[in-house]
């Protein structure tokens, strides 16, 4: 028997009651009643520390009694798994095993899922969804801010040349398509698409001193394409808003804006590293193609200038600095053996 | 039981009954711990359950005259909501990708605003219970318009002089039409009080510009100098600062009008509710739990949640004019579970 308030259906009125015998002949006694009366319970509220227990009846009446009352006698068949969570939730060693659990969960997610689940959204991607982004990209950049290319058709011809040269060793796997702007406010610059189109700048291609130069430049956004960094990018952002939902969904309001702006910087380092593939792949492409895979590094020192604050990578770039990339790039081709290849090829 | 006699604000033959907090951050904080970790687990299903729990946690733990509150809503139809809500914002910001030009969708949804917020407002009342009546929330769509739309814009517009009048628009709309059972609530804030507050609030903000607009003059001076990088920088710095401060400015301008519509609210014409929160005190409040939960990696986050309801429960309270046994209910409603998800998942809170 349990001892509790009853309220009668739609009504605030409590009044003193219990509750006895079982589940198949259950009677509640009300203070000021007759008789006690058999019940059907419809509903049992789950258990929650703290929280007073509420049996509701098929009328709409509720007998309401303590948040630890032992409701076994009812045979409590619903709500197994809850009542199981709120033992372990009240257990201190259990909830310092979960908050170790959740550590480890939330490092590894950020760390190894994320990555992981946005590459497998990108390869699952279909092409339509891929080629409707680069439509709209383009028709958005081209009213915005590219024009229409200004280098001449020889010109155009002779990179275009390099680049289909620079495709086919990549590799069947990869297509892209090379495209001509007029850089306008942006200048020197080449963007690749997600769908495979790769855009470069008269501005560029103006500043290039040497063949090798733009070379670098094209296989870096060969680079991009054949990692699908632009998708894996997107996705990779979306997962991070949902993975701030599920962890920080219930914060105050300030905790909250604080952790989306961090996000905002981990998308800058997932930008960062995304350069460093591309840059690791063009060196690969240039090496295998015979060409000098640091030049382009002289290209973008030029169109950054030589101003030293560009030269850091800092937590807002999101490229890693010059002077970094310079570094990597060369670290990589030695590897690779190209300063023994310039040594003995006489064409360089 | 509740009762707190308030040296003799309260009028003859009424009760001032506090509300009160029995939670804890130690058992909060396990049921939080669970909650996170299911929730990584099974990718963010076990959201709808923890939200359910969460909001049973607080609500079951706030107790007015010995009677503590109840959260209704089941875990499912959260869940259903929440994906509806999750696949409509993937498809927005898909198309969005796609073409900006899509942004244009953002007509259409504010022109369906006014009525989701009235849908979420109801779901929210119809699945909280006291004392075994259910709120209720009967919302009109120009109403809503006004109270969310147009005079937000407004104020907006006018750099925030005409911000009293918004508050005072949504704390009216919200009040007059929430329901407890058959008994109506009915908000009349005045005027004068927010404007009171909005002053204090504006001189603060005005002596927060103050640095700035000196850093303007002294960077005027030295264009053109070797020294305008710097003179740029303290511009900068002083801007974020004063943008900072005006942010806590802002919130404790909310506590304060918070303060001014519950103690212009009544229930069934003779209960009155009244709310004391310090605007400086909040504030301060939640500062710190934001510095706890960083130095922490987020563990004090449940601490925090904890600290923050019980001030504000033991700050609000009921003048009753009356026995409270007397309220009936209505035969049971809905309400839209997706439109009160979506305002949940977008992180749009209306309450304090």
């Amino acid at each position: 028997m349990i001892e509790g308030r009853y309220f009668p259906p739609h009504s605030s009125r409590a009044l003193r009651a219990t509750l006895s015998g079982s589940f198949d002949t259950l009677e509640l006694a009300v203070e000021g009643a007759e008789r006690a009366v058999h019940v059907r319970v419809s509903a049992i509220s789950d258990r929650l520390a703290g929280v007073p227990r509420k049996i509701a009846f098929p009328d709409g009446g509720v007998f309401e009694t303590a948040h630890d009352a032992d409701l076994g006698f009812l045979e409590v068949q619903n709500g197994g798994f809850l009542t199981f969570l709120s033992r372990i939730e009240g257990n201190y060693k259990a909830v310092i095993i979960a908050t170790a659990l959740c550590i480890a969960a939330i490092f590894g997610v950020y760390r190894y899922g994320l990555p992981i689940a946005a590459a497998g959204a990108a390869w699952a991607t279909p092409q339509v969804v891929v080629d409707a982004i680069d439509y709209g990209t383009l028709e958005t950049v081209d009213q915005t801010f590219f024009g229409e290319t200004r280098l001449p058709e020889t010109e155009r011809t002779r990179i275009t040349a390099l680049f289909d040269t620079l495709l086919a060793r990549a590799g069947p796997g990869v297509q892209a398509e090379l495209l001509f702007r007029s850089g306008g406010p942006i200048g020197a610059n080449a963007i690749a698409l997600p769908g495979g189109t790769v855009i470069i700048t008269d501005e560029l291609a103006a500043l290039a001193a040497s063949d090798d130069e733009i070379a670098g430049v094209l296989a870096h956004e060969i680079g991009h394409i054949a990692g699908r960094h632009s998708l894996k990018q997107i996705y990779r952002v979306l997962g991070i808003s949902f993975m701030i939902a599920v962890v920080g969904g219930d914060s105050s309001q300030l905790i909250g804006d604080v952790v989306t702006q961090a996000s905002a910087l981990q998308s800058l380092a997932y930008t960062r590293e995304f350069e460093a593939d591309a840059d690791r792949y063009s060196v690969d492409l240039m090496v295998a193609s015979r060409r000098n895979p640091v030049a382009f590094i002289d290209l973008l020192d030029r169109i950054v200038g030589t101003a030293k604050e560009e030269g850091d990578t800092d937590w807002f770039s999101t490229h890693p600095g010059n002077a970094d990339r310079r570094a990597a790039v060369t670290r990589q081709a030695e590897n690779l053996g190209w300063k023994k290849l310039q040594k003995n090829d006489e064409t360089y | 039981m509740d009762v707190i006699a308030d040296r003799g604000e309260a009028a003859a033959g009424t009760r001032r009954l506090a509300f009160t907090f029995t939670g804890t951050a130690g058992a909060y904080f396990g049921i939080w711990i669970v909650n996170l970790l299911l929730s990584i687990v099974t990718f963010g299903v076990y959201t709808a359950w923890a939200k359910v729990r969460r909001v049973r946690y607080f609500y079951g733990n706030t107790w007015l005259d010995g009677h503590n509150f109840e959260y209704h809503a089941r875990p499912m139809q959260i869940l259903i909501g929440r994906i509806a809500v999750v696949a409509a914002l993937v498809v927005y910001n898909l198309l969005a990708t796609v073409s900006p030009f899509f942004v244009a969708l953002i007509l259409p949804y504010l022109v369906a605003l006014p009525w989701l917020i009235n849908k979420s407002f109801a779901f929210n009342a119809r699945m909280t219970s006291y004392r075994n009546i259910r709120f209720n929330f009967i919302g009109s769509y120009w109403g809503a318009f006004r109270a969310f739309i147009l005079w937000p814009f407004a104020a907006a517009l006018t750099i925030g002089i005409l911000l009293p009048l918004a508050s005072r628009s949504v704390h009216n709309y919200i009040g007059n039409n929430l329901r407890f059972g058959t008994a109506a609530f009915a908000t009349a804030s005045p005027l004068r009080s927010l404007y009171r507050l909005w002053g204090f609030c504006a001189v603060f903000a005005a002596i927060l510009l103050l640095p700035v607009g000196a850093a303007i003059y002294a960077l005027i001076g030295r264009l053109g100098t070797p020294d305008q990088s710097a003179f740029g920088g303290f511009v900068v710095i002083a801007a974020l600062f004063a943008y900072l401060g005006i942010f806590l400015v802002a919130i404790s301008y909310r506590a304060g009008a918070r303060n001014v519509a519950y103690s212009a609210t009544t229930l069934d014409g003779v209960h009155r509710l009244a709310s004391r929160v310090g605007p400086v005190r909040y504030v301060f409040i939640l500062v710190t739990n934001l510095f706890a939960a960083m130095f922490t990696s987020g563990l004090m986050i449940p601490w925090g949640a904890v600290r923050t309801w019980r001030y504000l429960a033991s700050h609000t309270s009921l003048i009753a004019a009356g026995p409270l046994d007397g309220f009936v209910d209505e035969a049971g409603l809905g309400g839209n579970v997706a439109a009160a998800e979506y305002f949940d998942v977008q992180g749009i809170e209306f309450g304090l």
